[in-house]
């Protein structure tokens, strides 16, 4: 694996406005926040049992999985409702021209 | 790329039943609907209690317990909502409200919550789905099920055996290793609340309990063992969402009573949907999910129909 670099993901007027956006990008498949605290990218996958949280149910601040309803702060990752006790893989983001990166291996 | 669990949410998307847009519309929550509904609730509620109280004596407390019974019963579809979380926009909200509707029913919330979330994964595939109704194979069978005598005997023995500190594999398969402790501690919790309940009946020398709670539950739990009915059972045993689940075109006091859920095809297609906004999303999925055009009643002919054609 190589070291972390900043990657093109996707142009921000691509994203859902106020919601999450699912994006895949080599082996990852990454979720794109548009909330209330700005842009975040984490996995997309549910650290309890592995649901796809780009169909959750996103508040601005928090994104609910839609299997079992666990929570996760989507700037921190942070998990904040049970069954979850594993915080989400964040990626460090910027936005460049128009167009959002992420800083992660190849 | 790490392996996905396909929810249903997922599947209703990837066929183009919903746009992610417009499913981030119907999924809108808030506390104002389910406030105005449970305000409406109370109301019933009293009414029920005091048609109780009214006929105490006479042979009409027979029907007033019962119908105070099928409302009692319904507070499953509460409970039901807020395990979605998708009841009250307050998260804590649903916690507490679900809490209660479980003690009334005697349904512990967090372990409900856990099997429903499986049955929502695993609707209608054997072995794997924790709340289904298998098809009765003869009318003896459809008759025992509404009975609600194998209901209440499979609840009672759930609660003893988790009071007890006892998960069982089948249990473990959906309930996560960290929440173990929490299930125990629920049946312990609720089983105290009924001692609780038990030992001031016999304080003040009342049967108030038994008269507008346990028995008037007892007489309408058979409706709701119906209702369920009608939602998967005589339905396909795949996985497709699109056949193995019953909507039911019902009239406004079922909807009212059950919080919505009669739109049950609607639901499965999108769990994160708030009661409230199931008539709308009706309207979107017309023709693409199963509906039974004359309700409840529909769905037991369907069913006693095909219990005609099995039954030796």
């Amino acid at each position: 694996m190589t070291e972390p670099h900043w990657q093109d993901l996707i142009a921000l007027d691509a994203l859902e406005p106020d919601d999450v956006t699912a994006v895949a990008l080599g082996r990852h498949r990454l979720a794109v926040y548009d909330g209330t605290a700005g842009i975040s990218v984490s996995e997309a996958r549910c650290t309890h049992a592995g649901a796809d949280l780009c169909d959750g149910y996103f508040d601005g601040k928090a994104i609910e999985c839609p299997l079992h309803q666990a929570l996760f702060d989507c700037v921190s990752g942070r998990a904040l409702a049970a069954p979850a006790v594993k915080p989400l893989k964040m990626y460090q983001s910027r936005v460049r021209d128009g167009r959002i990166e992420v800083l992660l291996p190849k | 790329m790490s392996h996905l669990v396909r929810t249903p949410i997922t599947q209703a998307l990837e066929e183009g039943a919903l746009t992610r847009r417009e499913l981030k519309a119907f999924m809108s929550r808030s506390d104002g609907p389910a406030l105005i509904r449970l305000a409406g609730w109370l109301i019933v509620l009293s009414m029920t209690t005091f048609a109780i109280w009214a006929s105490l004596g006479t042979g009409w407390v027979i029907p007033a317990m019962f119908v105070h019974g099928v409302v009692l019963v319904h507070h499953f579809s509460l409970q039901h909502e807020c395990c979605h979380y998708t009841a009250f926009k307050t998260r804590w909200a649903n916690d507490v409200a679900g809490n209660i509707c479980g003690l009334i029913i005697m349904l512990p919330n967090r372990f409900f919550r856990y099997e429903h979330c499986d049955h929502h994964t695993h609707t209608q595939i054997h072995g794997k789905d924790t709340e289904i109704i298998e098809m009765p194979q003869s009318y003896k069978e459809y008759w025992l099920y509404l009975s609600s005598y194998p209901y209440w005997k499979a609840k009672f023995s759930e609660l003893w055996r988790h009071f007890k500190g006892h998960l069982t594999p089948a249990d473990k398969r959906f309930v996560p290793r960290e929440e173990y402790s929490t299930i125990i501690w629920e049946a312990r919790l609720m089983v105290a609340f009924y001692l609780i309940v038990f030992a001031l009946s016999v304080y003040f020398q009342t049967f108030a309990a038994l008269w507008y709670w346990l028995i008037p539950v007892v007489m309408g739990e058979p409706v709701m063992r119906a209702i369920r009915m009608t939602e998967h059972v005589g339905r396909p045993t795949v996985a497709d969402m699109k056949t193995n689940t019953r909507s039911n075109r019902v009239g406004p006091v079922w909807r009212f009573l059950c919080w919505n859920m009669n739109y049950h095809a609607e639901h499965h297609y999108a769990a994160s949907v708030p009661f409230h906004a199931l008539p709308a999303l009706s309207k979107k999925l017309d023709g693409y999910i199963y509906t039974e055009p004359d309700g409840y009643l529909g769905a037991h002919k369907d069913m006693l129909g095909q219990i005609k054609h099995t039954s030796p």
